[in-house]
């Protein structure tokens, strides 16, 4: 969006000055003096979806004020029964905040003094012909700043393109640009989970996988005082998807580093993530309970109570134990380690393909994985054994972790065309994948129900029962469906564009 | 929505300081308003501080659904939007018309700007021919301000019979004490004179004559918004208030 089509813009209060005595064309500006100020709270996710969708949620007095992307100042009541959206009272901020994510919990992400105040451009009959509401904010121990709403009045729409050019003349940016959390909170700093690699085609391939990886490591540690603090389940998941990646760079990039210390490395990433795999599972139990209800009938929906409550109570040791671990000397030390290591990069050895250049290996292990992945496919029949599918799966998870670390080195719109349908795949393999996991894990939990008193245990085994049966009806569909799945990804299109792309190392440019 | 067409069919009677804060006092009070500057000489639109609009004369205006939508301007207060003057009166019962109905071209084109109204407030001229009687149909409410003299009571009688000549229903008439000077004995024997003989018709509320309310060509704002305090703005908001009881939400 550019910042003509901005209607909330930010700017350093010295822009005041300017703002307020500079004509706009025939219109003079008048400020309304600002109101007292009064405490605020600012409100976002962890990852600032709010910021970067153009909006700003500010919580004063008893009100939440939401500044949507489209130049309205809605206000509700603030109370609330938790930390997500869902748990707002129904009213406009609530509403307008549905498209985020209900995983995200909203977070105060600072506090401070506002001041509101409205400018106006009146023409030379006194007349206002545009209007916007200013927000002087002063973060503690930060720099004041101006959020301005452009209100337009009917009627007056020249006016109102008159007050926005005025802003971004006076300073004025986007609230999704330039900073506005970081200039109003002292230290603060935006969390990124997808850092942006840039990546030559001649760049050394060691140095690309050690990009990677130093990049990914402060991604998972921004996620610790999350987890450990319990916001919410997103924390944990991103920590996950972070290491997880730098272990497949490890794994995928054969021959990088010299094969001993790769093995070194995996082992002591594997062993990062071996505490987080317990919490994940049960926050995913927890997070999907409405679709295990939705499998059986109301009547054995006393079981699943049952059944949840006990997730619930391992949940909250399990949370209780990692927060533990994440906090101890023993981690601390070992991942600031690695951190270390993937900076300096003086002890890490060079492999055989260190030396390789970027695009030069990506082909070659994009088009052996794909290779890989056809030959299996292939084979796809209704005799095929599940652990095949598994296989399969897990080559294509791997085919797309290596082309979306290598994509910065090809160019950008081919490679989104393989992408989609790929992904595409991975959901169908995904669902035939989590059907088998839940069956495994229900009978885990069934075997370790020993302590519970005999009573609720036949209930809990009853629908528990049941839902292996459904999930494994569930499973066999999806497996039906796998041969499907996969020729509508390896179209024609899809072996030419592979081809082109990653057999020749061509792109034909 | 209430079509309210403030009217008198005698000049300077207070009708378009009565169109503005009434106008005003709606819109403070959670309404969305639309004023109707109808009248050349009253000149409503000047109290918001608007220029007259010279595009608004030729035919058809009112059928051309965007030409009209186009016209319409926001005043400096919140939900009080004004169509300024200069607008011809052919046409514009059949514009009120469309106001009404749902699956006019007119009420879907506001609606989709979110302007649509919930009253919409004629400030109308002193002159019964160049209005269509029409207007008078179309409208819930004929508001007309009348000073408490003899010369008044007249052209009130020749109003009502107006209404009865053309089958318009007197009902509609709601009638107000406009610029009454609490000291002249000859107002407050009118007005109790009048009163007696239309019991019906006239609302309790009575503007007083003050110089707030001449200072509004200086302020160029309505008295409700410059002097909310003043005996004036008291008296205007107790009309608003009787006049929603008189024709409902």
């Amino acid at each position: 969006m550019s910042a003509r089509d901005e209607t909330n813009f930010h700017l350093p209060a010295e822009a005041m000055e300017a703002l307020t005595t500079v004509p706009a064309g025939k219109l003079a500006p008048r400020l309304d003096p600002p109101a007292r100020p009064l405490p605020f709270v600012l409100l976002d996710c962890f990852d600032q979806s709010l910021r970067r969708s153009g909006r700003l949620l500010i919580e004063a007095g008893d009100q939440l004020e939401l500044l949507t992307a489209d130049g309205r100042i809605l206000t509700q009541a603030a109370r609330r029964k938790g930390g997500f959206v869902a748990d707002l009272a129904d009213g406009p901020v609530k509403a307008a905040l549905a498209d985020l994510s209900p995983l995200r919990a909203l977070l105060p992400l600072g506090t401070g003094e506002m001041r509101p105040a409205t400018l106006s451009l009146v023409d030379d009959e006194g007349k206002t012909r545009a209007r916007a509401l200013l927000r002087l904010l002063t973060g503690t121990g930060g720099k004041e700043t101006v959020v301005a709403t452009l209100s337009g009045l009917r009627g007056y729409d020249k006016a109102l393109d008159r007050l926005r050019a005025h802003l971004v003349a006076c300073g004025g940016l986007g609230l999704a640009e330039g900073g506005l959390y970081r200039r109003l909170f002292v230290g603060h700093r935006p969390y990124q989970p997808k850092p942006a690699i840039a990546i030559g085609r001649k760049d050394r391939a060691i140095d690309v996988a050690s990009d990677i990886i130093a990049a990914h490591i402060p991604v998972a540690r921004a996620n610790e005082p999350g987890i450990i603090a319990d916001l919410d389940s997103e924390f944990l998941h991103d920590y996950r998807i972070a290491l997880r990646k730098i272990r497949s760079v490890l794994s995928l990039f054969k021959g990088v580093y010299d094969p001993a210390q790769t093995d070194a490395l995996k082992a002591r990433f594997t062993a990062l993530m071996a505490p987080t795999g317990r919490l994940r599972d049960l926050d995913v139990y927890l997070l999907e309970r409405h679709r295990y209800d939705a499998l059986l009938p109301e009547a054995m929906h006393g079981g699943l109570d049952r059944m949840f409550a006990l997730f619930r109570q391992e949940r909250h040791a399990a949370q209780a134990q990692l927060a533990d671990h994440l906090r101890g000397t023993a981690y601390r030390a070992e991942i600031a380690d690695l951190a270390r290591l993937f900076e300096t990069r003086k002890a890490l050895r060079p492999g055989p393909n260190a030396a390789r250049g970027a695009h030069d290996l990506a082909c070659e292990l994009i088009w052996k994985r794909y290779r890989k992945i056809c030959r299996i496919a292939a084979e796809l029949g209704p005799e095929t054994p599940d652990g095949d599918i598994h296989a399969l799966r897990i080559h294509c998870k791997k085919l797309r972790y290596l082309m979306e670390f290598f994509a910065p080195a090809f160019s950008e719109g081919r490679f989104a065309e393989l992408i989609k349908p790929l992904k595409r795949l991975q959901d169908r393999l995904g669902l035939f994948n989590d059907f088998s996991v839940q069956q495994v894990s229900l009978r885990a939990f069934l075997a370790g129900l020993d302590k519970v008193p005999e009573a609720e245990r036949l209930e809990i085994a009853q629908s528990a029962g049941a839902l292996i049966m459904v999930l494994h009806q569930r499973q066999l569909e999806e497996r039906d469906k796998v041969a499907g799945s996969f020729a509508r990804f390896n179209s024609a299109k899809t072996q030419r564009l592979f081809r082109d792309l990653f057999r020749d190392g061509g792109e034909g440019t | 929505m209430k079509i309210i067409a403030c009217y008198s069919n005698k000049g300077g009677v207070g009708k378009t300081a009565a169109s503005v804060n009434l106008a005003h006092v709606f819109a403070t009070s959670g309404r969305r308003v639309l004023l109707c500057d109808l009248d050349p000489q009253g000149a409503s639109g000047f109290y918001f501080r608007m220029k007259p609009s010279k595009k608004l004369t030729e035919a058809g205006f009112f059928q051309d659904v965007e030409k009209f939508t186009g016209a319409i301007r926001g005043s400096d207060f919140d939900d009080l939007d004004v169509l300024p003057a200069n607008a011809r009166f052919r046409d514009f019962d059949i514009f009120l018309s469309r106001m009404r109905d749902d699956r006019s071209r007119l009420k879907k084109a506001l609606k989709a700007v979110k302007g649509d109204y919930d009253v919409i407030l004629l400030d109308c001229p002193p002159n019964i021919t160049t209005l269509s009687e029409n207007v008078f149909r179309a409208a819930d409410v004929v508001l007309v301000p009348v000073i408490p003299t003899t010369l008044s009571q007249r052209t009130f009688d020749q109003l009502t019979d107006f209404f009865r000549d053309h089958d318009l229903p007197t009902k509609k008439l709601h009638a107000f004490f406009s610029m009454v000077q609490g000291i002249k004995i000859l107002h407050g024997e009118t007005m109790a004179a009048m009163r007696e003989a239309s019991p019906k018709r006239f609302l309790e509320a009575r503007i007083p004559f003050a110089s707030e309310v001449e200072r509004m060509g200086v302020h160029r704002a309505p008295v409700t918004a410059t002097a909310p305090a003043s005996n004036a703005a008291r008296a205007y908001r107790a009309l608003h208030d009787e006049l929603c009881d008189r024709i409902g939400p």
